[in-house]
């Protein structure tokens, strides 16, 4: 890589949720899963490659395939199937867009607490092919703890399903956690029931600014013990943090702001704020606020679009131990003091957004220095997006090392002839 | 008898393991002829007490090189029959490696053993502030690595989830012998999630060595009540109105007349034994909240025709309503000499109807029925009362089970909420999936099992030259 890392052209992700990387010779935007069935029937017939496509928002995640091939856009099958609110499943298409969604399930006042970057357009089948997941997996978990239930459709043409309509159930192999992040590779996904949640009554944040690491993970170690039990637990530094609306600006300084998020009935939220301050006071931690209403919207807002920001050089997303976040943050601004970060602390998840390096030095700072690092703590670092090209496989993914194989069997029996989105993910039926 | 074709690799195996850890004469094996499904029974060839990852690595390439049928066992407790040893073989059986290997609360996780039982997790945790979350009634007996293989649930999933949502990482001895790990402590490994896959796969897919589960904090606070109604209907109706209040208790389990009557005479709790069926309902979480969702739950119960809602008094009350809960089954030997319990799904707002259909099964097979079970998930477990000595008991209670079951399914539910597929439930799956499910299921068995000597005949339903065809019950231990 290294030298063969060009800029990419940004003038086509200038708008970021109708860019559009892939090489396709022709699209199909099948009206329903017989339709869908029908294009990977005629895609794998004539032995070409299918992307699927949701909102298009995460076409920048994973490698730039290089097979021209169909793209098959699943933003017509959107239908909501069935919502027994009462039993508190809901079975949708999967190009459904999270708002769709959400608003659908707001009428009941529930929802599904799992956020992905820009939901008026991002679907929940992209969502759960990318395994996108926000800030609040902390307090609710992540996509796979969501979906009871799919169905989707082969290379062949054939749909499959698992699961089912309750809540629980352990009928058959867990295909729905098989499908989850697995980005396409397995089968297009065309239907996903899914547990909700009552949305709570409240949501706020407690901010404190950090003047430097050690004080952070101090407060970080703190909330494990902690009495309260927040949904988030945030770490954000950097430039692009400095100043928010929400957040204010922050102190000539400081390092950076901890933002813990408290959701529950009011009285809930209440009790935590002040629990949760009068446990900073005892770690002597200066300035703290509390943030709610509509600049609590905003700063949830924010926190999600984070990680999907265009532009970069590099985004990298790296998962240590949550007692290493801090030292992680410290490695990541070594390698670029203008670097932003976002971490998902409680669940040790460090996006790091990269500005201040040429294209030449990514592959230095990301394979000698960055990975390496999260590698010795028993992590992993992979890219989540980059407006430089030139990445091979192992320098996105970092390799996922004896599981390989193993991945591997799985797609040869699934897509052996390695059409469906091919070369983009960790691994292909013929390589990792 | 051993098989005489087997001598040889029982001698190979008490070389590797030595003789204190293999078991090969016929009055030990009898007791690993069959688990907590007891309607089907057939001995295992050798059992074997592995005490090393590598140690079951070393089984397993053996048994591939003599063609040998290998499958785990944790305690034995499955009721599916997930560890009949179908067509015998070598069963490894992992209650000598029961060591909890870390506990780091930093990270909040614990690396454990499969043999680890699951309650000494739990106890060993004590005083940490946090616990492991998936608490089957079978707890105290059960093993960790039989809970993965099962993706075991219990009274707290309705709120806290299964064990698939507890596991982080696991290392495996797969098929072919080779030790894998997926996942471990650090969360979202890349590539796809093989721990996902694995947990609830019944041992068929690989052999579960090491097991990272997350560690849950515990509650601050916990209210206990007892709601006592006067019919099935309006027990059922309250748990529609608890959930359709969004509100999400931590545990929501129904007794009905029939089992209370038991448990009574087993604990002492001071159950009315003229209600028709007890609601037992457990909120937790921070004080702030909890007082207030009491209120709430004992306002929803008396409308929907509770006589009564109790609370628990303290903290010993709570614990002998639960004991009494999570020991019903074992109170059942007082009604019946034998039982056969149930397990099926169905969305919870289909109680009242499943119920009723239960009844009136019941009547037709003249069967008695009892039922204890997990109301919050609509999770049923009707328990089949018969005696097993009388063959043509058995044969309507079998009769019976599927019934009940098909219901489940026309009622848009499942078979199975925790117990498995096993060998039990494997003429259903042609009824809940579509022989084009099944072909991707096997897919993903060739994937990892492509030999099939890894837990054979279970789970999926055998493919026939013709395609997949169908093996009911009984006949398939003679294999």
């Amino acid at each position: 890589m290294g030298a063969t890392m060009t800029a990419k052209s940004t003038a086509a992700k200038s708008t970021a949720a109708v860019s559009q990387p892939l090489p396709l010779a022709e699209t199909h935007t099948p009206a329903d899963q017989a339709a869908l069935s029908a294009v990977l029937a005629d895609v794998h017939a004539r032995g070409v490659a299918a992307y699927p496509i949701g909102g298009g928002t995460s076409l920048d995640f994973g490698l730039t395939p290089a097979t021209p091939g169909v793209g098959i856009i699943l933003t017509s099958l959107k239908r909501v199937i069935d919502y027994p609110a009462r039993d508190m499943t809901v079975t949708v298409e999967a190009g459904i867009t999270l708002d769709a969604l959400s608003k659908t399930l707001a009428a009941e006042r529930q929802w599904l607490p799992v956020e992905g970057p820009q939901p008026h357009v991002a679907t929940l089948g992209g969502l759960m092919a990318s395994a996108w997941s926000g800030p609040r997996r902390y307090g609710y978990g992540t996509m796979r703890d969501y979906v009871i239930g799919m169905t989707a459709v082969d290379i062949r043409g054939v749909p499959f399903k698992a699961g089912g309509r309750v809540v629980k159930n352990v009928a058959g192999y867990d295909f729905c956690k098989l499908l989850t992040g697995s980005l396409g590779t397995l089968g297009v996904i065309s239907q996903i029931t899914l547990k909700t949640r009552p949305i709570p009554e409240r949501t706020a944040f407690l901010v404190c600014e950090l003047p430097n690491l050690e004080v952070a993970e101090r407060l970080l170690a703190a909330i494990i013990d902690s009495r309260t039990t927040p949904v988030a637990v945030e770490l954000l530094s950097g430039p692009m943090w400095r100043e928010h609306p929400s957040l204010g600006v922050l102190t000539p300084g400081s390092m950076g702001r901890l933002v813990v998020a408290l959701e529950g009935t009011t009285p809930e939220v209440d009790w935590m704020l002040g629990q949760l301050a009068a446990e900073r006071r005892e770690l002597d931690v200066p300035t703290a606020h509390v943030i709610s209403g509509d600049a609590a919207t905003r700063l949830w807002e924010t926190l999600n679009e984070f990680p999907g920001f265009p532009d970069a050089p590099l985004v990298l997303k790296a998962s240590v131990p949550p007692s290493r976040v801090t030292e992680f943050i410290a490695t990541v601004q070594a390698a670029d003091p203008k670097a932003s970060v976002q971490a998902h602390a409680g669940n040790g998840i460090v996006i790091a957004r990269f500005e201040g390096f040429a294209p030449g030095d990514i592959s230095s700072t990301v394979l000698g220095r960055l990975r390496p690092a999260a590698q010795l703590s028993g992590g992993s670092a992979i890219v989540l997006s980059s407006n430089v090209e030139g990445w091979t496989r192992q320098a996105w993914w970092g390799g996922i090392g004896a599981a390989a194989p193993w991945m591997q069997k799985i797609k040869q029996q699934f897509d052996p002839g390695n059409l469906l989105n091919p070369g983009r993910f960790a691994y292909d039926s013929t390589g990792a | 008898m051993i098989s005489p074709a087997l001598l040889p690799v029982a001698n190979e195996l008490r070389r590797l393991l030595g003789d204190e850890n293999v078991l090969a004469a016929h009055s030990d094996l009898l007791v690993y002829e069959c688990d907590g499904f007891v309607i089907e029974k057939n001995c295992p060839d050798v059992v074997v007490f592995p005490r090393t990852t590598e140690d079951v690595a070393q089984v397993v390439r053996l048994c591939n090189a003599h063609d040998v049928p290998f499958l785990p066992r944790g305690a034995g407790t499955s009721l599916a029959g997930g560890c009949l040893p179908v067509g015998g073989g070598v069963m490894i059986v992992f209650t000598r490696m029961k060591q909890i290997l870390e506990i780091n609360l930093r990270d909040r996780y614990a690396i454990v053993q499969p043999g680890v039982v699951n309650i000494w997790l739990t106890n060993a945790l004590k005083g940490t502030g946090y616990h492991y979350a998936p608490d089957p009634s079978s707890q105290g007996a059960c093993t960790i690595g039989g809970n993965v293989a099962t993706n075991s649930g219990g009274p707290h999933t309705l709120k806290y989830g299964v064990t698939v949502n507890h596991t982080l990482g696991i290392e495996a001895v797969l098929a072919d012998g080779s030790i894998v790990q997926f996942g471990g402590p650090v969360e979202d490994a890349p590539g796809l999630d093989l721990t996902g896959a694995l947990v609830g796969s019944e041992g068929t897919l690989a052999i579960v060595t090491k097991i990272w589960v997350r560690l849950t904090k515990n509650p601050e606070g916990v209210r206990t009540l007892l709601g006592v109604f006067d019919s099935v209907e309006d027990a059922t109706n309250s748990i529609s109105e608890i959930i359709g209040a969004g509100i999400i208790p931590a545990a929501l389990e129904m007794m009905d007349q029939g089992i209370l009557a038991a448990v009574e005479a087993a604990f002492h709790f001071g159950f009315p034994l003229d209600a028709q069926a007890i609601l037992l309902i457990e909120v937790d979480g921070l004080e702030a909240g909890l007082d207030s969702q009491r209120d709430e739950i004992i306002e929803l119960c008396m409308k929907t025709g509770a006589r009564e809602v109790r609370q628990a008094r303290d903290a010993q009350e709570r614990l002998l309503l639960w004991k009494s809960r999570k020991q019903a089954f074992g109170a059942v030997g007082r009604l019946s000499p034998s039982y056969c319990t149930q397990d099926g799904v169905v969305p919870r707002t289909k109680l009242p109807h499943i119920l009723k259909r239960i009844t009136e099964i019941s009547a037709k097979y003249s069967i008695r029925i009892v039922n204890v079970f997990h109301a919050g998930d609509g999770n049923i477990h009707p328990i089949l009362l018969f005696d097993e000595r009388d063959a043509e008991q058995v044969s309507r209670v079998l009769k019976a089970s599927d019934e009940i079951l098909e219901e489940c399914i026309s009622s848009g539910g499942s078979v199975t909420g925790e117990h498995g597929i096993g060998v039990e439930k494997i003429s259903l799956m042609n009824k809940l999936f579509t022989p084009d499910d099944l072909a991707a299921m096997t897919r993903l068995r060739v994937a990892f099992n492509p030999t099939g000597r890894l837990s054979p005949a279970k789970m999926l339903p055998t493919a026939g030259a013709c395609g997949l065809e169908q093996v009911h019950p009984g006949r398939r231990a003679a294999m």
